[in-house]
């Protein structure tokens, strides 16, 4: 396959997200200005300038009628996307770390990060949807994530709304009541696979097909991936470098991990024993079974196209890759589902 | 057809005429037109031509935001991907299978191969016959000798002739040369420092005993005393590939040689 190659951010990438459709995706990085790109011929849609440093993320509504981001210059800020005008900001009080909108678009979620003195939250507004310049700066809910004095990193909403799954510095995933705030259940996901001292976790990205489960990724070189109505581990991918991104495919059972060693690391090895590839794994066997080789720093975002037709990757590099996957990928089989797919159609 | 129609004033002085263009029982359509080719000779052009009409379902959505306006600091640029922020890259190869390793590391392997194959080992060669010893050793020097001296005083002459003047002149600047060896020519990311060397360790030994077995060699170099000559106890070894010059510091520094304990490091640090 043959990626396309998006140049227009100046400093390494934050996170990249498709919309529902996924004609469009939604990137950020360090640089003050989002950019939205035509996934299709990766032509640039426009750039969402007015944040004063680093973009940390970005979140579009189902409907890619708004869009929303945060970033460390402590405001999150709502955007109209197809005129790229912001129609409000909100005060954070400490750099914010990761936007959500909910399922069904009307309210949205942001972390602010536990530094300066602030302890970190997540917090929760009630969108105006009538009149989007006037949004009540009044948080609906907050939450604090308090049990282990750990703050969280990700955060993300249930297919149902009903609950915010967090993702904590201690390795912890944290199911919280999006009405009540109350904790409803927790696991430690990261952490006890190996014996890795740091392992806070760096991405929580849900099933695509009906949000029933969900993966994490996080610093201890492992992903995991957890059920949301029960909240057990139900498979551990182990990888060989800390994991930045975990994202589950549709239409084949895959999943893809990206990360590579720590930034600060890689001016002392060369290109090809930083591990910055990104690694499919079989969803259901655990076993890795492939590498896509391109940037040249650590992976620090994945998004999967919601058709299952490609994935985009943003690298400490500055650079998204959109790879659209080639036939060869479709048709590959394990030997077990080519068995039992020769076994069942040898009976009908 | 019609040919001479004249679709602009603009096209007016145009040398050629427009294209002709014919519609063939087949439903295809032939086009001819003139242009100049490179040469400045005239071209005629003859294309057939089909036309397809591909209807594509798209999501009346997508179709809506396909016609959105640019904003932001692609408000000017006009439609379809910018190659300043666009660009379509290498080609990538995703092999899923439980054995990607293995096919991975064997494609590295005949590439590493393929590129040590194309290095050119150098050769020994005699100036007065050709073979392969130095030509000190030539066991032809009192027969071919006098005849090759004689070549090279005239090939002298012939130089300080063509400088004109009896001025002396730096090897690098005279005719025919290639000017100075540029530094930046020289790859120091896959040379190693060797020291901690015996004094009578030698170019020879270096290659020969110690580094030669981890890959080919571009240059091997004893720092010596200016003076007398005597070894100063440290080497410069460049390799071809960083991977040999890594196997090679990793399995030599600390080692001992002839009595000394080596220690190796890169020659520069490095920065990437």
């Amino acid at each position: 396959m043959r990626p396309i190659k998006l140049m227009g951010h100046e400093r390494s990438l934050t996170q990249v997200k498709y919309n529902r459709e996924g004609d469009l995706l939604f990137s950020v990085a360090k640089d003050n200005a989002a950019s939205i790109w035509y996934s299709s011929n990766g032509e640039r849609l426009g750039t969402l300038e007015g944040h004063q440093g680093v973009i940390w993320s970005i979140d579009v509504d189902p409907e890619s009628f708004l869009c929303a981001t945060g970033g460390g210059d402590l405001a999150v800020k709502l955007w109209k996307v197809e005129t790229g005008e912001c129609v409000f900001t909100w005060d954070s009080p400490s750099p914010v770390r990761r936007v959500s909108f909910s399922p069904d678009g009307k309210k949205l979620l942001a972390i602010a990060d536990q530094v300066m003195g602030h302890i970190g939250t997540i917090i929760v507004y009630d969108l105006n949807l009538d009149d989007l310049s006037n949004q009540s700066i009044e948080p609906s809910l907050i939450i604090r994530t308090d049990p282990n004095s750990a703050k969280a990193n990700v955060a993300e909403w249930t297919a149902d709304g009903k609950y915010i799954i967090a993702g904590l510095d201690n390795g912890y995933i944290s199911k919280y009541d999006s009405v009540t705030a109350e904790l409803v259940d927790s696991v430690q996901a990261h952490g006890i696979h190996n014996e890795e001292k740091i392992h806070s976790i760096t991405d929580i990205q849900l099933s695509p097909e009906d949000g029933s489960y969900f993966i994490t990724s996080s610093k201890d070189k492992c992903a995991t991936l957890i059920d949301v109505e029960t909240f057990k581990i139900l498979k551990v991918y182990i990888a060989d470098a800390p994991m930045n991104t975990a994202a589950i495919t549709p239409v084949k059972d895959f999943v893809i991990l990206g990360g590579g060693q720590e930034a600060r690391n890689v001016t002392t090895t060369a290109e090809s024993q930083g591990k910055f590839e990104a690694r499919f794994y079989h969803k259901i066997f655990e076993e890795e079974i492939g590498r896509v080789k391109g940037h040249f720093g650590p992976l620090n975002t994945i998004a999967v196209h919601p058709d299952g037709l490609g994935y985009s990757s943003g690298g400490e590099d500055g650079f998204i890759r959109v790879h659209t996957f080639d036939k060869s990928y479709f048709d590959f089989l394990f030997d077990a589902e080519r068995t039992e797919k020769a076994a069942a159609s040898g009976t009908i | 057809m019609s040919s001479a129609v004249i679709g602009s004033w603009a096209d007016a002085n145009d040398e050629f005429s427009a294209p002709d263009i014919t519609t063939n029982p087949d439903g295809t359509k032939t086009v001819i037109t003139f242009r100049t080719n490179q040469d400045g000779k005239r071209v005629k052009v003859t294309q057939r031509i089909r036309e397809i009409k591909v209807q594509e379902r798209v999501h009346p959505l997508i179709a809506q935001r396909k016609n959105w306006h640019k904003y932001g600091k692609e408000r000017n640029s006009a439609p379809g991907p910018d190659t300043s922020t666009t660009q379509l890259g290498e080609k990538v190869e995703l092999k899923l299978g439980l054995s990607w390793k293995q096919v991975e590391k064997e494609e590295e392997e005949t590439k590493a191969q393929n590129r040590s194959d194309n290095i050119v080992i150098q050769k020994i060669t005699c100036r007065f016959c050709g073979g392969d010893h130095y030509t000190a050793k030539c066991p032809y020097k009192e027969t071919l000798g006098g005849t090759a001296s004689a070549d090279t005083a005239a090939a002298e002459s012939a130089a300080a002739e063509a400088n004109g003047t009896g001025k002396y002149v730096p090897r690098h600047m005279r005719a025919g040369a290639e000017g100075i060896l540029s530094k930046e020519a020289r790859d120091d990311a896959m040379t190693l420092k060797v020291s901690q060397l015996n004094s009578f360790v030698d170019e020879d030994m270096l290659r020969d005993e110690l580094f030669a077995r981890f890959g080919p060699l571009q240059r091997v170099t004893v720092v010596r005393n200016r003076e007398t000559g005597d070894s100063r106890g440290l080497a410069y070894v460049s390799f071809y590939s960083e991977e040999a010059a890594e196997k090679a510091l990793n399995a030599l520094n600390g080692k001992g040689y002839h009595s000394l304990i080596l220690h190796l490091e890169w020659s520069k640090k490095k920065k990437t």
